[in-house]
């Protein structure tokens, strides 16, 4: 077993700066051997770009870095990959089509006379499988596997090179409460081995219960660090965000009208007989936001689909008394829909784009953007200024393009767009996801304005503090089914994670 | 109808094809689209017959031939790869380019006009028992396999359709992109070279102004229709191989050459919807 | 002025080839080139570029209306031909007085182009087969039966050539200057392109379309529809090129005349170069029919191959397209 001193990983004055932006200033980081080291901060501030510094996908401006005491400099992951340093990405890095065994060996293959080697890559793969409990089996195709089991395999691949330092990036951020036991789990007694563990995210409980050391960023730069043991919640979050935070904010409920919106068992067939949606029904009322609480991949892409016309389903939905039934996405919109989807950059906008077109899409087929058959160009100017003012979009004009915005931009572009819309129904999914803090109370503050301006809404959200905060009821989907409903003053982080979870009777 | 002459015939025209759809399976499996097979071929068709008609042998014009077309595939492999430029109009510019570059040089190097044929220049021949067919014909069969081989069982394979399917996650593991796509239009280009010296000196003896007309189209098709899965694509090239076939055979009862000559289009399409049907079956979503 | 730049080095590059070939073959580059010049805007040579051109713009601006909605036509010789010769059928068949034939005629062009490309779109709507795919098998068919049709029931009987007889006297487009006054017909087609795609929703709903498709079918609009829609205006348009070809000199269909001078390639490369807009694309066509007629006056001034501007014209795209690779790339990482 490698000593405590010197430290596995020693960072010094890291600086990295992108245009416009200084990522990381001055960050110093030390992680012993055998250690769980926890990376926390809010988004943007700087926990990725300083792991991508580690792991070689950034070269620091400033600083240096050191394993075991020995100064190392990586230009690509595959030095650091010799050097022993390993991560797990958030959209992991894996081929669907290629098996367990094939991603886990893939760029460094056993060979027999100049050809693959499986049964070698299979018997060293099994293995590693049974040594530290990871429960695969070599030969399944990765795209048919959900993803907890898809995060082993990353974890599997470090394993395989042999890595001693282990980067997680938010590794918790798909899986059940369950699945995350199981994963600290691994990580434990992967630390117990002597490796190196460390863990970005911005979990206050999680960090709290398995990391041994934490270190927070804030703006590019070290906040706190200290013992795990010797933190609490409340420290650790105002040294995220620089200030006091009221961590159970919870907006003040709404107060219901009329049913809006009414879906009747809608049903997605899936395969082996499993239904992507499972005979879903669910009522929103105006003055209303209903909550959709589930892990990703549980039924709320076909939920979502099923509701906006993005995609054919049975059963039955009425808004407003109208049924839309067979009614193109088109029609639906005219009927009283407005949707913020999950995808910005492919669904919700278009990158390329100015944002001026990029508002004036829904309004463009009426007045006042068209008159006579044509589109009038100062009716879209005003059109574009006038959500810009009032969502506070940061950008340079009206023709700035979409992709040049920051994500929190786009979002409250987005946002704007689909409000300025008045709808009765409201659809959305994943609003704050890849959110800067500011934005995001803007954003559910606007959320709960359009409820009390008497819209019906319907969140679906894998992010259960945003589902409990905001919503008035709450649904659990879980393997396309919705298994509990709760009211606002039922749901909770424990009953609710368990009927995610599917422990939900 | 159906005898040994209509499948001698049938492989004569889908060798050239079947050169071509590897090339393009090879080059679609580490996410290449590559549409510039038509001028590639055409390029090989012209090094093929400058090369036999200047040395005097065949083989040195199957050499120049595969030489040409890798060099000419470097124009999609540092436009597409190097400088990030558009494949689909490098390819069709490309495509464009064979054309203009061949009838210029059979002016400027053959003083003719549309056409270059002449008693001196050297065919393939036959070779082994088949009436007919030369030594390229066994080859692009054996490439089948071999090909195979390559994609599944070899690290190289692996990496390639890692590469196809997720760059950076390839690249993340220390697989050059790069080299490797590089590589299998490179190699792609000398396929087709191969397949360009079987159309103009083993199928005929002679080069003409777009000669190859719109066989590395029809590749471009079967690599679709085959899945871009060596074994798919030479299906797919049999099957298009034997529509030309059995259209040439029908003429001659009477039908015209046109009706026939458009057999193997309808025939590729009808196929595709077929493939396409049954997909949709096989899969509930 | 950015643009500009972006033309500098690919037609640098391209005149240096260029140059190189020239002195591989013994002639003076300089000679070769004031011949190209002189001969596309020279007082003889500009009417030979702007009878060239009616196709190439005309076949360009076909292929452009679906670019802008992001989908490729390959198919545009198939739609051109079927609509040649279907124009062509109307002029030598339907009784009625002259002018009313020649409507008749372009009309049935215009037709038979914009159903044939219609089937393509409808064959990636309901089974699956990719536009690109579609279009492009769909073209051989309708070559090879043109090819049929004039070798037997249109054929000329007092010719061994693959031809039609000549339309009567009444049944053709006038020519101003050597030019026929399709080239108006063109202008005109151009004119509402430039204003459907700048002022109408409709416009809009293809640009979205071809920025972002998903985006787009969130947003309502239906992709198939769009897809029958540009595919029938595409092939439509097409189709009105190869009236207007048969309805000019020579008055006839000529099997492979109009398939043999790349009309419709060239065309696809200007709409691709200028991103499918109406003016760009408008341009980029005008001047590769300037290379290509004053590849013509080239030669017969040097006896080089005109065949040499259509390797300059590739050599110039293929260097766009790699710069433009080059600029857009650093447009992203900023």
């Amino acid at each position: 077993m490698t000593p405590p001193n010197p430290e596995a990983v020693s960072l010094r004055g890291i600086v990295k700066r992108f245009p416009g932006v200084l990522a990381n200033d001055q960050v110093d980081l030390d992680v012993g051997a055998g250690e769980i080291h926890a990376l926390m901060g809010e988004n943007g501030a700087g926990k990725s770009t300083l792991m991508s510094v580690l792991y070689g996908l950034h070269r620091p401006d400033e600083g240096t870095i050191s394993l075991h005491g020995e100064e190392v400099s990586f230009g690509s992951p595959a030095q650091a990959i010799d050097a022993g340093v390993g991560m797990v990405q958030q959209g992991f890095a894996l081929f669907g089509e290629l098996t367990v065994t094939e991603n886990v060996v893939f760029g460094s293959e056993p060979t027999r006379r100049g050809l693959l080697d499986r049964k070698a890559a299979t018997a060293r793969v099994t293995e590693l499988i049974e040594r530290h409990e990871l429960r695969l089996r070599p030969g399944d195709r990765v795209r048919d596997l959900p993803v907890g089991l898809r995060q082993r395999v990353e974890i599997l691949k470090l394993l395989y090179r042999e890595a001693d330092v282990l980067i997680l990036d938010e590794p918790t951020a798909v899986l059940t409460p369950p699945e995350t036991d199981r994963l600290f789990g691994v990580l434990r007694t992967l630390a117990a081995e002597g490796r190196t563990i460390l863990l970005v995210s911005h979990k206050l409980q999680e960090v709290l219960a398995v990391s041994d050391h934490v270190t927070v960023l804030r703006d590019g730069r070290v906040s706190a660090r200290g013992r795990t043991a010797d933190q609490t919640a409340a420290g650790l979050a105002a040294a995220m965000t620089g200030r006091e935070v009221d961590l159970d904010r919870v907006h003040p409920a709404g107060t219901p009208g009329d049913a809006v919106l009414e879906a009747r068992s809608l049903t997605v067939p899936g395969p082996e007989g499993k239904p992507l949606l499972g005979n879903v029904s669910l009522t929103v009322r105006a003055g209303e936001i209903v909550g959709v609480a589930g892990v990703a991949g549980n039924g709320q892409g076909e939920l979502s689909g099923a509701l906006s016309g993005l995609l054919k389903t049975d059963g039955e939905v009425v808004l407003k008394g109208q049924s839309l039934a067979g009614l193109s996405v088109r029609a639906r919109r005219d009927a009283g829909l407005a949707h913020v989807p999950e995808d910005r950059a492919e669904v919700g906008s278009a990158p390329v784009a100015s944002l001026r077109e990029n508002l004036a899409v829904g309004f463009h087929r009426r007045k006042p953007l068209v008159r006579k058959g044509f589109l009038r160009r100062k009716a879209i100017d005003d059109h574009a200024s006038a959500i810009i003012d009032a969502y506070d979009v940061r950008a340079s004009g009206p023709a700035a393009a979409m992709g040049t915005l920051s994500g929190g931009n786009q979002q409250k572009a987005i946002f704007g767009r689909e409000l300025t819309h008045d709808a009765p129904f409201l659809l959305v999914e994943q609003p704050t996801r890849g959110v800067d803090v500011g934005a995001i109370e803007n954003i559910h503050a606007r959320l709960v304005a359009h409820r009390d301006a008497g819209h019906a809404v319907l969140l679906i959200s894998a992010e259960l503090s945003e589902i409990l905060a905001l919503s008035d009821r709450v649904l659990v989907l879980f393997e396309g089914r919705i298994v509990a409903e709760f009211t606002k003053a039922e749901a909770d982080q424990h009953n609710v994670g368990l009927a995610m979870a599917g422990g939900a009777g | 109808m159906i005898d040994a002459s209509l499948f001698s015939s049938a492989l004569t025209a889908l060798t050239p094809i079947l050169f071509a759809a590897l090339a393009g399976a090879l080059c679609r499996r580490a996410g290449v689209f590559n549409i510039s097979l038509e001028g590639s071929l055409l390029v090989g068709c012209f090094g093929a017959v400058a090369g036999s008609w200047y040395t005097g042998s065949a083989w040195i014009g199957v050499v120049v031939a595969v030489i040409a077309a890798t060099a000419y595939s470097l124009i999609l492999a540092i436009g597409s790869i190097t400088f990030d430029g558009d494949p689909i109009v490098l390819g069709v510019a490309s495509n464009l380019l064979a054309v203009g570059l061949t009838s210029f040089l059979i002016r400027t190097v053959f003083g003719t006009e549309g056409s270059f044929s002449d008693p001196a220049l050297r065919g393939l021949g036959q070779f082994g028992p088949l009436p007919g067919q030369s030594l390229l014909v066994y080859l692009s069969w054996l490439a089948v396999p071999a090909l195979a081989v390559l994609l599944y069982r070899h690290p190289w394979g692996l990496r390639l359709r890692g590469v196809g399917e997720r760059p950076e996650a390839a690249s993340s593991l220390g697989v050059n992109v790069t080299k490797y796509r590089y590589g299998v239009i490179l190699a792609g280009g000398a396929l087709c070279g191969l397949g360009g010296a079987q159309l103009a000196l083993g199928s005929v003896t002679l080069f003409a102004e777009n000669l190859t007309a719109g066989r590395g189209w029809i590749a471009v098709v079967a690599v679709m229709l085959g899945r871009a899965h060596p074994l798919g694509v030479l299906l797919a090239a049999l099957l298009f191989g034997l529509a030309e076939a059995f259209g040439f055979r029908l003429q001659g009862i009477g039908l015209p050459q046109q009706a026939t000559d458009a057999a193997p289009y309808v025939v590729t399409l009808v196929a595709l919807f077929l493939s396409n049907v049954k997909r949709k079956k096989g899969q509930p979503a | 002025m950015k643009r500009l730049r972006v033309l500098a080095i690919p037609v640098a590059a391209a005149l240096v080839l260029g140059a190189i070939l020239l002195l591989a073959t013994g002639t003076d580059p300089l000679a070769a080139y004031g011949a190209i010049v002189s001969g596309a805007f020279g007082p003889d040579g500009i009417g030979d570029t702007l009878a060239y051109a009616v196709p190439v713009a005309g076949m360009a601006l076909a292929l452009a209306i679906p670019l802008r909605a992001g989908m490729v036509n390959l198919g545009g010789e198939g739609q051109l031909v079927l609509g040649a010769i279907s124009a062509l059928a109307v002029g030598l068949y339907v009784p009625g007085p002259g002018p009313v034939k020649v409507v008749l005629a372009l009309l049935a062009g215009v037709l038979a182009g914009a159903a044939y490309a219609a089937l393509a779109a409808v064959c990636e709507n309901r089974f699956g087969v990719p536009l690109l795919v579609s279009t492009l098998l769909l073209s051989y068919p309708a070559m090879s039966l043109a090819g049929y049709l004039v070798r037997f029931p249109l054929k000329d009987a007092g010719s061994s050539l693959p031809q039609s007889p000549q339309l009567p006297e009444g049944t053709r487009l006038p020519e101003l200057g050597g030019v026929t006054t399709g080239i108006f017909l063109v202008l005109a087609v151009i004119a509402v392109y430039a204003v459907i795609d700048a002022r109408t929703p409709a416009g809009f709903e293809t640009k979205v379309t071809g920025w972002a498709p998903r985006f787009a079918v969130y947003a309502g609009i239906d992709r198939p529809k769009l897809t029958v829609r540009l595919l029938a205006a595409s092939g439509g348009t097409a189709g009105l090129v190869g009236a207007i070809a048969v309805l000019g000199f020579p008055y006839r269909f000529i099997d492979g005349a109009l398939i043999t001078p790349q009309y419709t390639w060239i065309g696809l490369l200007a709409a691709l170069l200028a991103g499918a807009s109406p003016l760009g694309t408008l341009l980029a066509a005008v001047f590769f029919a300037a290379l290509t007629s004053g590849g013509f006056a080239m030669e017969r001034a040097t006896q080089v191959p005109r065949e040499l501007t259509a390797v300059l014209q590739a050599v110039l795209i293929i260097f766009l397209a790699a710069t433009s690779g080059v600029f857009r790339r650093k447009a992203r990482r900023a």
